[in-house]
């Protein structure tokens, strides 16, 4: 295994070079450059608008731009924002990585949770009308033009009814007097999530093994099997609301939950349905396993034989899925960021991109080059740890 | 029963969820009468005007012409209930709060909003018809005079500050401040903007005679555009606070880390002098810039004479008037505030949320430099609270010709062709509304600059009218017909001319009219098609090429590649881009001479507006110029497009709503807006 992701790795390391290139050249083949600004404005004289060029190494020849950008991207100095200037690149991406991160990690989580789930029902139910229904339902919102139905969303939501703020992640009335930054309560939030997300898994596992040495019922006798989540709502609906509300900053976070109710629904609706359908693909494939009818041959109840066989063997590609967008999530997106006033990655790129700031495209493109890169090799490890069947050489 | 409520509830969610649709979308809406204003007086603010001649971009929305009203004056003194937050949406966040990186490597429309009037100048415009006025000086300089100064011939002025203007921290700007600001941008030959202010050929030196008194060195005459237009326009920033770090930034080995050091210090609580001082920002989402309670211009009471005399008052402080007696009528009187607590800028990802925002009452004006998307505003007409407005923007999309080629040299040609080019027909009936008719290249709404009496050919015409016109001019000329267009009473050309031939005999060569694209920019397409079908019918060969913009600037670029083109520009306020466009010089190379234009006397009165330093002069030489032009017609100016904008009429007031370029030109008047 090893030998294998040391292989891989080398290879990933010739296609982010590959997409570094193209990246580089990309933006060189737009007409102009950064400065280009200034060239119509006649009480310039031209020296100093040569100036202006030699203060951002836009005079030099384009091999040697193009070598020392390769050698940012290599090692991580990616150097000044033209755009920002003189703040750093990494300033840039660092300030605007976690409202990306808790936005679109939110949605591609619940997403996925909610296409799992609707997918292995769809399938244990196989021609009944909940099939055709969310197959059709599920459809037409992944395929929706995505722009019009945010802001159908926004128009009905947020501004029909009411229910939400319209756009924006935050009240800027709220926030005059906030003694922190939005930043500072996204990066706790994704903290709060993670840690969260952690606790869950660990009293799962939990759960499991003690499931499995007879511990539950010899601590607390006629305990349900489905118990587990008892600690899981402690902590999620009363300790962490709870703490946040004694922080002195809860307000402000429950301010930004507000604000990422819908356009979280909104990426949920149109991205559920990929993984639902690829859920049920993969359950309707497991259940002509042998293993399925055998389980169902023991008298196992019905429930179980489809979460706990039928399921779980369902879900190797469905995870690997998942890795690829938890990657892809961190780019964020350009659409819903712009409709839904959310300033994150995705939006920092269009503009970068349109104002050709290059140091910081080349930035956000070796990033998403690296999350990409990476997601694949996860997903590959991955497929190896959960399907001991599969082995690389 | 549990399993089959939640099998349910999706369904049961995507059902409500196309029930809600139908049903909003199906309720109708009753759509009332809006009240529209246009301008009158073409009013415009600029605390500190920092403006470049750029290519127009194009706006590609349908906009519609409106009856013209009257001016409104707003009271000046807030009946103000509930929050006094002057809420406002912008489309990108700011990249510094630094001023120095604004006016340098980080000039963008959306900083210049937020960040702009906080650092008071010597001199300003006039909100109404852009008078060179006093702002920090306490009165107009005095007349350039020569001095040597060690051996070197310097020529120098005097200007006199305003006493009690005071920095936040407390300090008085004085004449220091002003001594350092230009200092700076010379020592550390800060670019962008700032060499646009400050011009080291022409700046030399400043000395503050006294904390009131300012000492200006040239090392050569300077005109209008480097000196009252230029330099005087110069944003004092405080002394005492960024002395520190400017002798910091002296201490690098090279100008770029000079700047750089400059440039990347963040300010926290640096002074102001303006109305507002930067309070937070909250990236990606708000600025707030909250009421500077020591602002030296509040209660000062400006007036507008319909005479053309302008004069303030501060009480207790200072009186001023220029430009005539300040007596009679008055075309507009209001008190400069900040009348609202703050300003918060909340930062919007596109035009159709920022709407929503303001129909709900989210924010109470948006600013963008293209103004509102016309279908966008057509949904807010009969909203209540809302008042939608439409002024004209301060530039022209334009036809040139190429002066280097047949039959464009001739000048009854060019006449024959400004004569034929229908524009109130394309304007209004064609593109309905879409453009504004243009016929001069200083635009009408800059009130001081623009010359009256320079004849708008073709003005008013009727089609059969423009058609006889055209053909009279061309046979004046010595131009031939083999078969003479027939052209009916009603306009109708009923036989194309042919065999036109010019004034040599040569036969009329075919001509390419280099246009951008529909994609690009329909309402240029659009003359571009109208223009050929009429040129076609007189007998001239035309064909518009409706291409890529980039290819138009590349393609007259080479003198003899082309013919007669359709571009547009981005004007300022002070006329001197006359003198770029169409001085002789500027005919070669990377000039902005694109047609060859040249004309001696021209060039002798564009020569002598860089150098004038006599306003009064200098208006006589635009508006000679500006005859000139409308002469030998190196461009045909086709039109210009209305800044559409929309405001909360139910909580906001404004002094004025008529201002060339729209209320965004001013910034949203923050500094004047009072909510009710």
């Amino acid at each position: 295994m090893l030998a294998y992701i040391s292989r891989r790795l080398g290879q990933n390391l010739v296609t982010l070079f590959l997409i570094v290139t193209l990246a580089f050249f990309l933006v060189q083949a737009q007409p102009g450059d950064y400065t280009s600004v200034y060239a119509q404005d006649p009480k310039l004289p031209p020296e100093v608008r040569a100036q202006i060029q030699a203060n951002f190494g836009l005079d030099k020849p384009l091999g040697e731009q193009y070598l020392v950008h390769l050698r940012n991207s290599f090692t991580g100095n990616f150097g000044v924002s033209f755009g920002h200037y003189p703040r750093t690149v990494m300033e840039v991406i660092v300030e605007r990585l976690p409202r990306t991160a808790v936005l679109f990690l939110t949605a591609t989580v619940i997403s996925f949770y909610i296409g799992f789930v609707q997918g292995k029902t769809m399938a244990w139910r196989r021609g009944g009308f909940l099939e055709y229904t969310m197959t059709i339902s599920g459809a037409t919102l992944s395929t929706v033009f995505t722009p019009w139905y945010a802001l159908m969303m926004i128009w009905l939501f947020a501004f029909q009814m009411g229910w939400f703020p319209l756009g924006k992640f935050l009240d800027p009335l709220l926030w005059r007097e906030a003694p922190v930054s939005a930043d500072f309560i996204f990066n706790r939030m994704l903290v709060t999530g993670g840690a969260f997300g952690g606790f869950v898994l660990l009293v799962m596992l939990a759960w499991q093994r003690a499931g499995a040495r007879g511990l539950r019922s010899a601590v607390i006798p006629g305990l349900p099997a489905a118990a587990w989540w008892l600690p899981v709502v402690l902590i999620g609906a009363v300790v962490i609301p709870v703490a946040w509300a004694l922080s002195g900053v809860g307000s402000l976070a429950w301010d930004i939950v507000k604000h990422m109710v819908l356009p979280i629904a909104t990426l949920t609706s149109i991205s559920f349905a990929g993984t639902m359908l690829l859920t049920r693909n993969s359950m309707l494939e497991t259940l002509r396993e042998d293993f399925v009818m055998a389980a169902r041959a023991k008298g196992l109840p019905e429930r179980v034989v489809r979460d706990k066989h039928a399921a779980r063997n369902a879900l190797l590609p469905v995870v690997t899925s998942l890795v690829y967008s938890l990657a892809f999530a961190i780019d964020g997106s350009v659409i819903i960021e712009s409709i839904f006033s959310w300033p994150g990655l995705g939006l920092t790129l269009l503009q970068a991109v349109r104002g050709q700031d290059l140091p910081l495209v080349m930035a956000a493109f070796v990033f998403i080059g690296i999350f990409a890169l990476m997601a694949h090799l996860v997903a590959d490890v991955l497929y190896a740890y959960l399907d001991p069947r599969i082995r690389y050489s | 029963m549990s399993r089959g409520v939640f099998l349910i509830r999706p369904l049961v969610f995507l059902g409500g969820l196309m029930a809600l649709f139908t049903l909003v979308a199906c309720t109708t809406e009753v759509i009332k009468e809006v009240e529209r204003e246009v301008p009158v007086d073409r009013i415009v603010e600029k605390e500190v005007p920092v403006e470049k001649i750029v290519e127009k971009e194009v706006i590609k929305e349908v906009v519609r012409e409106v009856p013209v009203s009257s001016t409104t004056a707003a009271a000046a003194s807030s009946t103000a209930s509930g929050p006094q937050v002057y809420q406002l949406g912008i489309f990108e966040d700011l990249t510094t709060t630094n001023f120095w990186s604004y006016l340098g490597p980080d000039t963008t429309i959306w900083n210049s909003y937020v960040l702009g009037g906080g650092k008071p100048s010597l001199y300003g415009l006039s909100v109404q018809r852009f008078d060179w006025i006093p702002s920090a000086a306490a009165d107009f300089p005095t007349a350039l005079a020569e001095e040597t100064i060690g051996g070197e011939t310097l020529w120098a002025t005097e200007v006199d500050l305003k006493e009690g203007i005071m920095w936040s921290d407390g300090n008085e700007v004085t004449a220091e401040d002003w001594v350092f600001t230009a200092h700076t941008v010379r020592d550390l030959q800060l670019t962008g903007n700032w060499s646009s202010i400050v011009d080291n050929d022409f700046f030399d030196h400043a000395e503050a005679v006294g904390p009131h008194k300012l000492k200006v060195y040239f090392k050569k005459k300077p005109g209008l555009s480097r000196w009252q237009f230029g330099l005087a326009y110069l944003p004092m920033i405080s002394s005492a606070y960024w002395s520190p770090i400017v002798e910091q930034a002296k201490q690098q080995s090279d100008i770029v880390e000079q700047q750089k050091v400059l440039y990347g210090h963040v300010p926290e609580n640096e002074p102001s002098a303006g109305g507002f001082l930067f309070g937070k920002w909250e990236k990606g989402a708000f600025v707030e810039n909250g009421k500077n309670p020591g602002h030296f211009f509040s209660d000062v009471t400006t007036t507008h004479f319909a005479n053309g005399s302008y004069a303030e008052s501060k009480p207790g402080s200072y009186d001023f008037s220029a430009y005539g007696d300040p007596t009679g009528d008055k075309s507009l009187e209001y008190t400069t505030g900040p009348f609202v607590e703050s300003a918060i800028y909340s930062i919007h990802g596109n035009q159709e949320t920022a709407v929503l925002a303001l129909k709900k009452g989210d924010i109470d004006f948006m600013l963008n430099p293209l103004g509102l998307q016309r279908g966008l505003q057509e949904q807010l007409v009969g909203e209540r609270g809302l008042t939608n407005l439409e002024n004209p923007s301060n530039g022209f999309r334009y036809l040139g010709f190429n002066f280097r080629k047949p039959p464009m040299d001739n000048k009854a040609f060019r006449h024959a062709v400004a004569t034929l080019i229908d524009k109130e027909f394309l304007s209004r009936t064609v593109l309905q509304g879409v453009a504004l008719p243009m016929y001069t290249t200083v635009p009408e709404g800059n009130g001081f600059w623009y010359n009256p009496d320079v004849p708008l050919i073709g003005k008013g015409l009727t089609r059969a009218e423009r058609n006889a016109e055209v053909v009279r001019i061309l046979k004046d000329a010595g131009f031939t017909w083999e078969q003479e267009p027939v052209v009916s009473a009603n306009g109708t050309v009923e036989e194309e001319g042919k065999g036109l031939r010019l004034p040599n005999g040569d036969p009329m060569p075919e001509l390419e009219i280099l246009s951008p694209s529909p994609g690009y920019d329909p309402l240029r397409s659009t003359f571009a098609i109208w223009i050929e079908r009429w040129l076609n019918d007189i007998g001239v060969p035309a064909k518009a090429r409706l291409t890529d913009f980039n290819v138009i600037v590349e393609k007259i670029k080479d003198p003899e590649g082309f013919d007669i083109w359709i571009l547009g520009w981005r004007l300022s306020t002070f006329p001197d881009y006359l003198e770029a466009f169409f001085h002789s010089s500027h005919a070669e190379g990377d000039g902005l001479n694109r047609g060859g234009y040249s004309n001696p006397e021209f060039d002798e009165l564009a020569d002598a507006l860089l150098v004038e330093t006599d306003l009064n002069a200098a208006r006589d030489q635009v508006f000679k110029m500006q005859e000139f032009l409308a002469d030998d017609l190196p461009y045909v100016v086709l039109f210009t497009t209305p800044i559409l904008e929309t405001y909360r009429s139910d909580r906001l007031e404004f002094p004025y709503t008529s201002t060339l370029s729209g209320l965004q030109g001013a910034s949203g008047l923050p500094g004047t807006v009072s909510i009710k």
